[in-house]
């Protein structure tokens, strides 16, 4: 005897066809134990082969699970491969070196103490999480502690490494869900139709129950793949499933365990869907019906035929159909005993299933006891009709074929084969032939319609539910018992039922238990399954994977001409919506303290810059702006806040006009998109027949503010046609000259940070050029680079308020203390009637300079102003210890009564203490005249 | 004034090593030899019209949205907005190609140079649809978006004109131009590469003369 054999005790002889390669023998572990199997395995197979019987333990009970159906949905055969939990047992490949664990159970699979919950099962039936766990409640966070102990699925950790997830968007014509027989036929004449098809299969190969049939059946199976290969237009994709269908056809399909990622989502946008799920086998519904050992009878096909495996050893098999009647012979085939075989179209039947980590017996409709260690059920089918739910179709049910039948579909979805109807293999293939070509017609918008022949219901017993009460949902341990109790509490819809009992909720999603939980709830009620109907399938079909929806990460960065600078030179990054900024590159304060004495230099380029061309933009910024903008002379720079139509402050910047006919509009950072909306919004719906073109130019330039007492030393050294003296270019003046050898760059005199300082815009791809070269011609005047932090530092120096952060979403411009700049003797700009309105109300709370008492405090942003004990009366918007002055400095927000220069005001701090501010005379706490700047 | 050395012009895209400087901008001068590149096309200067888009302007054009057309000079005409041309030309051209673009008395027509203002890549093989399908939900099949198409849409979740331009004989190389705002140029490199690397993507380093 060989070692395998000896380790595989279950394995057959080769069959015709298995696919597995017998020549490539794998390794694995299963609980720690060593074991083999063969390349073409499951693992689920790979264990039976070996002669495991028990998988799993269930959700609830902790009873002993085997193999069912021995597919992806089989609910007994969750496990934890290596680092990877709830894989699929019955489906995932053997791979040499796994390790594999049974999952939800301890201390073993063999002996699980919480199998003790079987013995309270009485007292905690459906709905008994609804009962118990409501009172007190403040014992609700004990009750999640505990219960989430008990809760099923494997282990995952934050330390693993992460897989790739990849995307893929497809534009089929026809996209074909399920390639058994029909679905490879309908593929095959949709093709041929001159359509680029997509063809979807679960499984790991092309087939569908052609590869466990007989002869006929695989040579029929060699014949469609061989054409399926012989086919250019098509694109098959296996392990892969249609988990949802969208308005327009628009499918999310998942890819899984591709050779470079472990799951893709393809987006696809098919012009015609054809569904050709197949039909999948139900399980009947007795006493012991998941007991390790009772199998549906394409369970044993799959291991017989496909993995070679013996499923037992003495069968008894329950049919009601010719896949029942095929399983027997399959079983006598292999040599395994095929005790009885009990016909339901005879009215024979089976009663209840024994034994506890395996079947010892079955006892027979007839009183009959037969020992067996293998129980086969062929109940009947569920059309697994999902994907025509979300195209919208509501499946009816015909008694007489036990089964759901589709009804009304879109004109881009069609059915066929056994979802469709029932035949022979011959007529489901001429059902598809004419389907599929029938597809491509409709994707292609011509030609004349082909007609598809009318498949038959067929006839199937009504066999759903046994003598005894049995499991209805594997996955939620949901049983008939549990359904009948719930509709004696009075819940007696399928909806309601499946929330109260969970029924139909677990991982497989109902494709297993719908049929028998309606049959269940129909007899409990009196109703027909008809009028019971169907839970709603919504997406996905199939588990999806967090990964797969994410996907790979795309999330847009921007980065400055001078990022790669920054990073070499140790800048500290800040994250700022896509950009990524220099926060600082060592001490805030040090830098700060740099400018003021020196020079320093801040890379801005995130700053937005709009250009506006053309003669009516005069026009425009006085539409936009409150400010007035009809006299601003060419060279000349002016500051401008925004306001949306309810006067909310959208935004402020700085405007100069570099022509006759142009300007370059700067806004914040944050507001650069939002502004270009805006005004092309106002340009395009409002003000169409103004000649002006808004070209967004916020990266076509490298922006950089020189600032500092030496910054006008530093920029004669490296400027060529622009005189920098101060009565040539004053404050706020703009001109255009070379720079560090770079024509066409701008310089604005401004002072967002209250000192001297140029602002220079140079074309990006010699950004860095000049930066280096500023740094490099001034480092004997100090120059030093500073952040974002040494800036906002500096601009609350001077009181210069940022919009979003000392503005909110309701700070309309008054408040924002800005009354200077609002011209609202001007015809019209967008917000002027909300701000007369605020004006004449004069009740609104004010931006203002706040100084605390004791300067070594600084209150931290969003401390919130208090009166009494605790009445909200405004709020620090910013704060910081400013280097400059050795104290802290802030500005905030404060109600009307308390706007007055000099008021005191009271701040809570998040500690709960409470500090005394003054409200300063103006915002600015360092040269509030403006001397420096202007220098 | 400082002894200041001469500018270099760089893309936003980092350059492998090796580089050298070709017309001004400092390149990769790596080649590839797959089937499957990506080029920094960024080099190529770029000039932005906006005029009527059914005006004079647009007749001198003669390139409808949607579309792109080489002109007499080799210049690749991108309709690439309403109302909006893109014009791609040699490195160093952009006031030439600026100061060909048709400006009829009585038309509002502005015309700017946008060659700092963007990144510009060229993804090239048969492979690229399969490149492109990974990060755009846009149908890059024949029948769809021939040779000559010019869209706009997102790309890696970016804001990116995508133009076919096949080359070599016949245009039987498939290929693609890839045109966005400049800070982010980095960003859709390094997505297309990523996107790329199971089809044995290459960076090759920018030659072109002209488009």
């Amino acid at each position: 005897m060989s070692l395998t054999a000896v380790a595989a005790p279950m394995r057959l002889d080769a069959q015709p066809g298995e696919v597995i390669e017998r020549g490539r023998p794998l390794s694995f572990r299963w609980n720690g134990a060593p074991r083999v199997g063969f390349a073409g395995d499951t693992i689920a197979s790979a264990l039976a082969a070996s002669g495991v019987r028990v998988f799993s333990r269930s959700f609830k009970y902790h009873r002993p699970r085997g193999l069912l159906s021995a597919s992806y949905h089989d609910p007994g055969c969750m496990l934890q491969v290596d680092d990877e939990p709830n894989v699929r047992g019955a489906h995932r490949r053997l791979r040499d070196g796994m390790d594999v664990a049974s999952q939800n159970t301890w201390p073993s699979l063999r002996f699980d103490v919480r199998a003790a919950n079987q013995l309270v099962g009485r007292f905690i039936g459906a709905g008994f999480y609804y009962k118990t766990f409501m009172k007190p409640q403040v014992l609700l966070p004990a009750y999640q502690s505990v219960l989430k102990r008990f809760s099923a699925g494997g282990r995952t950790s934050p330390d693993d490494p992460r897989d790739y997830y990849d995307k893929r968007y497809a534009h089929p014509d026809v996209v074909v869900a399920g390639a058994g027989p029909a679905g490879i036929t309908a593929a095959l004449a949709a093709a041929e139709s001159g359509a680029q098809v997509l063809l979807v299969e679960e499984e790991h190969d092309l087939g569908g129950h052609l590869r466990w049939g007989g002869t006929e059946d695989l040579a029929r199976l060699h014949q469609l793949r061989d054409l399926i290969a012989a086919q250019p237009a098509i694109e098959v994709m296996t392990n892969s499933v249609v988990v949802g269908r969208y308005d327009g056809n628009w499918l999310a399909i998942v890819q899984r365990e591709l050779p470079h990622a472990c799951e893709r989502l393809v987006k696809a946008r098919a012009k015609v869907l054809v569904v050709a799920a197949g039909l999948i086998e139900r399980p009947y519904v007795f006493q012991g019906n998941d007991v390790p050992g009772v199998m549906l009878s394409t369970a044993v096909r799959r291991l017989i035929n496909l993995h070679a495996v013996r499923p037992g050893h003495r069968a008894v098999v329950l049919s009601a159909n010719p896949e029942g009647d095929a399983a027997a012979e399959d079983l006598a085939r292999i040599g395994v005993e095929v005790r009885r075989v009990l016909d339901v179209r005879r009215g024979e039947d089976l009663v209840a299933a024994r034994g506890g980590g395996g079947v010892r017996s079955v006892q027979c409709h007839d009183g009959a006891r037969i020992d067996c260690d293998l129980v086969v059920t062929a109940a009947g089918w569920t059309a697994p009709t999902s994907l025509l739910n979300m195209a919208g179709d509501k499946p009816v049910y015909v008694a007489e074929a036990a089964r759901f039948l589709p009804s009304r579909l879109p004109d881009d979805v069609l059915p066929t084969g056994g979802i469709a109807g029932t035949g022979d293999t011959d007529a489901l293939i001429a059902h598809a032939r004419a389907t599929g070509a029938e597809a491509a017609r409709r994707a292609a918008g011509r030609g004349e319609a082909v007609r598809i022949p009318a498949l038959p219901a067929g006839r199937h017993p009504e066999h759903f539910i046994g003598r005894t009460h049995g499991m209805v949902d594997f996955s939620e341990d949901v049983s008939s018992k549990d359904l009948l109790s719930a509709a004696r509490e009075g819940y007696d819809s399928v909806e309601l039922v499946k929330r109260y009992t969970t029924v139909t909720m677990g991982p497989v999603q109902g494709k297993l238990e719908t049929v028998n939980a309606v049959a269940v709830l129909s007899r409990a009620t009196g109703r027909t399954i008809g009028e019971t109907g169907t839970t709603v399938w919504r997406p996905p079909y199939a588990p999806v994977t967090l990964g797969a929806l994410a996907g790979r990460i795309l999330e847009p960065v921007r980065y400055s001409p001078m990022q790669r600078w920054h990073e070499a030179h140790g800048a500290t990054p800040l994250v700022a919506g896509a950009w990524i900024r220099p926060d600082r590159y060592g001490d805030p304060a040090q830098e700060v303290r740099n400018v003021r004495e020196r020079v320093g230099i801040i890379d801005v380029t995130p700053l937005g810059k709009l250009d506006l061309r053309g003669p009516d933009v005069p026009r425009l910024l006085n539409l936009l702006y409150v400010n007035k903008w009809s006299k601003l002379d060419v060279g000349r720079v002016r500051y401008g806040v925004m306001c949306a139509e309810d006067g909310v402050v959208l935004d402020d910047g700085v405007t100069g006009r570099l022509g006759e006919d142009r300007y370059l509009m700067s806004t914040t950072s944050s507001g650069a998109a939002t502004v270009w909306e805006w005004v092309e919004g106002w340009l395009q719906t409002e003000r169409p027949d103004w000649q002006v073109h808004v070209i967004p130019m916020t990266t076509g330039y490298a922006s950089m503010n020189v600032a500092g007492p030496r910054s006008r030393e530093l920029l004669q050294r490296v400027t060529e046609g622009v005189d920098l003296d101060p009565e040539a270019f004053p404050y706020m003046h703009v001109r255009e000259g070379r720079v560090a050898g770079v024509d066409d760059c701008f310089m604005w005199r401004i002072g967002f940070t209250g000192e001297l300082s140029y602002e220079i815009h140079a074309p990006a791809m010699y950004g860095l050029h000049v930066w280096e070269t500023l740094l490099d011609v001034g480092d004997d005047l100090g120059i030093k680079p500073f952040g974002v932090e040494a800036q906002r530092i500096m601009r609350l120096e001077k009181g210069h308020a940022i919009v979003g952060q000392d503005t909110d979403g309701l700070t309309q411009a008054f408040g924002a203390g800005i009354d200077w700049a609002i011209k609202l003797d001007k015809d019209d700009f967008a917000g002027k009637p909300e701000l007369v309105w605020q004006r004449d109300r004069d009740d609104y709370f004010v931006l203002v300079g706040l100084q605390p008492e004791d300067g070594s405090v600084v209150p931290p942003e969003a401390s919130q102003i208090v009166e009494g004990r605790n009445v909200i009366v405004g709020r620090v918007t910013s704060s910081r210890m400013s280097p400059t002055l050795g104290r802290s400095i802030c500005l905030g927000f404060v109600a009307p009564h308390l706007r007055a220069a000099g008021t005191r005001v009271t701040v809570q701090l998040p500690d709960g203490r409470r500090i005394t501010a003054r409200v300063t005379e103006q915002h600015a706490h360092v040269d509030p005249e403006g001397v420096r700047m202007r220098g | 004034m400082a002894d200041i050395a001469a500018p270099v012009a760089r893309s936003p895209i980092a350059p492998p090593e090796p580089t050298a400087v070709l017309d001004g901008w400092l390149v990769t001068t790596q080649r590839a030899v797959g089937a499957l590149r990506i080029c920094d096309a960024t080099p190529l200067s770029k000039v932005l019209v906006r005029a009527a888009e059914d005006g004079a302007v647009a007749s001198a054009l003669g390139v409808e949205l949607g579309r792109s057309e080489r002109d007499e000079h080799g210049t690749l005409v991108v309709g690439s907005g309403p109302g909006e041309w893109l014009l791609l030309a040699a490195p160093g051209s952009a006031a030439e190609a600026a100061a060909r673009a048709p400006r009829p008395g009585g038309e509002f027509v502005t015309v700017t140079d946008f060659t700092h203002s963007r990144a510009l890549v060229r993804l090239t093989g048969a492979e690229s649809p399969v490149v492109l399908a990974k990060l755009c939900a846009i149908d890059f099949a024949d029948a769809v978006t021939p040779n000559s198409s010019a869209l706009r849409t997102s790309v890696a979740k970016l804001v990116t004109d995508v133009i076919r331009d096949d080359l070599g004989e016949e245009r039987a190389s498939r290929s693609y131009l890839l045109h966005c705002e400049r800070s982010s140029g980095q960003y859709l490199f390094d997505a297309l590469v990523d996107a790329g690397v199971h089809h044995d993507i290459e960076i090759d380093g920018f030659t072109a003369s002209t488009v």
